[in-house]
């Protein structure tokens, strides 16, 4: 118990930090905004939405209102389906968000304690995990989703499970590359002899130090969670019932509306590349952290 | 370097092996009857029960494992669901024009972004250096299909520039790779999904060659030649992109477990008739003999492509021995 709450105390102290770097590049900041104006459209979706994503509209005039361009009474057009684009936009917000932070989040956990443990112990153990990341290096990222989710359903969970399966990849050869280094320093060496358990080093003494590495990671792992989710779903492997970006732009695709429906196409295409620019952003603001030899420029 | 050669192809196969091994589980796994992932359930049942004995799907599952096994090797792939062509015969098609359009598309992008990387690097937060990098954070953010759409609506749609896709015109009779890379019309085909596949890959060679070039620019040696005499030229070249070009081998590993992902939503959105679009369209149409082997076909493109940049890695750092080699 005692242990856990100690991990907790240095998570919230480093979080803390963590703010204080994003906030100190100009960019970094512009990212950590951009997201978290979307993540404050993904949790007032119910409240900024004025239709019902999924309703077949009807114009003022009284006719079904397909294929309008953006207008007062549609704000940002409508749909082949005449359903309302920016309500489906500010939903997808939502899923998308959600998919995108829980496979970050999902992801970033097994790396993160597959590189420290492999670091960290080291000889036969780190060679066992290393031939088995290298095996899911073999692993084709967007065919693999597209298999399972051929063989098991096109379901919200297997998209997920698809994505974490796949992703944790670089996070754990990168985070075993910095616990490797760390391994034989003065201030792990003081723990040992002071007789610290080996996780309690782990997690308390090599972890806080490799902090703006597991971030940008996490950052760069809900960016390609966001890329995948968005790849998946047009290519028609994303969950019907869930509205995603790349679900809307796989509707356009299939309507046959992409010549016309501009309005239909920029919303959802400017949100995906923004959403993972401003966590690229966010990155890079760690990676000069991590990587101090980039800040002398 | 012979023993770190043969040490890498070893891994390489052990990979292989362990991909067909997992797509074997994962295929067996299946809620249902097991049967339905190799044979057609459109045949009638006499035909079934004669193909099932002819799988060994009525033995033990290691026998099917081995048989499995045994069937990848010699190349014994089964039949495509939907037209009952043998799998190998389609793949073998589909393969060369996935293997063109993404050998043009990397070796484009890791030349452009190797020299624009060292430029940027040479007149350092010059308009280049700048501007490069934020275009370079914007296309990598920009999944392909995205970048590919657009290119489509504004170059083939508004301004009908080029073709909206396939790789030649339709009805044309191709018979054979050299008749398709010897065709203008091929070329023309290409401009798109080239563009978009480059824009997508340029930034990761382009920002690293342009880090690792600032690092090897501040190091003694290149004082020292610069102090010799040599004229700038000679000492971006000869002496620090040489050297700046080993981080750029190192990340192209992670470069190119990404391109297949986006070699396959290109090639549906230009219809380019290669491997990714074959994947989709199988898996779209649960025709699993086809799905499982293009899914095997790209992940061996994938662990020989790393074996590549792993071989090359060592030829150009010859302080890698086996046994010292990188892990990473």
């Amino acid at each position: 118990m005692r242990a856990i709450r100690g991990v907790l105390k240095a998570l919230g102290r480093g979080l803390l930090d963590q703010l204080r770097i994003i906030g100190a590049s100009p960019l970094g900041t512009v990212g950590a905004l951009i997201v978290l104006m979307f993540a404050l459209v993904a949790i007032f979706a119910p409240v900024i939405a004025p239709h019902d994503p999924w309703d077949m509209l009807r114009g003022a005039d009284g006719r079904i209102a397909m294929n309008r361009p953006p207008s007062d009474e549609f704000l940002l057009g409508t749909t082949k389906m005449a359903r309302d684009v920016f309500s489906q936009l500010v939903w997808a917000t939502q899923t998308t968000m959600i998919i995108g932070l829980v496979s970050g989040a999902i992801s970033i956990l097994i790396g993160a304690n597959i590189g420290l443990i492999a670091g960290y112990y080291g000889g036969r153990i780190d060679e066992i995990l290393m031939r088995f990341t290298d095996i899911v290096y073999g692993m084709p990222f967007l065919p693999f989703i597209i298999v399972l989710i051929a063989l098991f359903g096109r379901s919200f969970w297997f998209v997920i499970l698809a994505i974490v399966l796949i992703i944790w990849r670089s996070s754990a050869r990168v985070i075993r590359a910095q616990t490797l280094a760390l391994r034989h320093r003065q201030f792990v060496l003081a723990a040992k002899a002071r007789g610290c358990s080996d996780l309690r080093i782990i997690y308390r003494h090599i972890m806080p130090n490799i902090m703006p590495l597991l971030l940008l990671y996490t950052a760069f792992n809900i960016a390609w969670s966001v890329i995948a989710e968005a790849g998946a779903s047009f290519l028609g492997f994303g969950d019907p019932n869930a509205l995603t970006w790349g679900g809307m732009l796989y509707d356009l695709w299939i309507s046959g509306r992409l010549r016309t429906a501009w309005w239909w196409f920029a919303p959802p295409a400017i949100c995906i590349v923004l959403l993972v620019c401003a966590l690229v952003f966010v990155s890079r603001a760690y990676e000069e952290v991590a990587n101090p030899r980039l800040r002398q420029r | 370097m012979k023993a770190y050669i043969v040490q890498r192809s070893l891994l390489s196969l052990l990979t292989i092996f362990a991909v067909a091994t997992i797509l074997f589980i994962l295929f067996r796994l299946l809620p249902g009857d097991p049967t339905a992932q190799v044979i057609s359930p459109a045949l009638d049942e006499v035909a079934q029960a004669r193909l099932k004995e002819a799988y060994g799907l009525d033995q033990p599952m290691i026998v099917q494992y081995v048989l499995y096994l045994k069937n990848l090797v010699t190349l014994e792939w089964g039949r495509s669901f939907t037209t009952s062509e043998p799998v190998f015969d389609v793949l073998a098609y589909r393969f060369w024009n996935t293997l063109l359009l993404m050998g043009i598309g990397l070796s484009f992008s890791l030349v452009l972004g190797v020299f624009l990387g060292m430029i940027m690097a040479w007149w350092r937060n010059g308009p280049l250096d700048i501007g490069a990098t934020i275009a370079a954070m914007v296309s990598q953010s920009a999944p392909p299909f995205i970048t590919g759409l657009l290119l489509l609506i504004v170059l083939s749609y508004r301004l009908g520039m080029f073709p909206t896709g396939g790789m030649m015109p339709p009805g044309t009779n191709i018979s054979g790779v050299w008749d398709v890379v010897t065709s203008a019309q091929f070329y023309h085909h290409l401009v798109l999904p080239t563009i978009t596949v480059a824009a997508y890959y340029l930034a990761t060679p382009m920002l690293v060659m342009r880090d690792s070039m600032l690092e090897v620019l501040g190091s003694d040696y290149i004082e020292f030649a610069q102090a010799k005499g040599l004229p700038p030229h000679k000492v971006m070249i000869r002496h620090a992109a040489r050297n700046a070009l080993m981080a750029v081998v190192t990340v192209s590993s992670l470069l190119l477990g990404f391109a297949i992902g986006g070699q396959v939503v290109v090639e549906t959105v230009f219809s380019w008739p290669g491997m990714g679009l074959l994947m989709v369209e199988a898996a779209a149409r649960h025709d699993y003999p086809v799905a499982q082997a293009t899914f095997l076909a790209l992940a061996v493109l994938i662990i020989l492509l790393n074996w590549a940049a792993d071989i090359s890695y060592g030829w150009l750092d010859p302080r890698i021995k086996v046994g010292g080699g990188s892990h990473g």
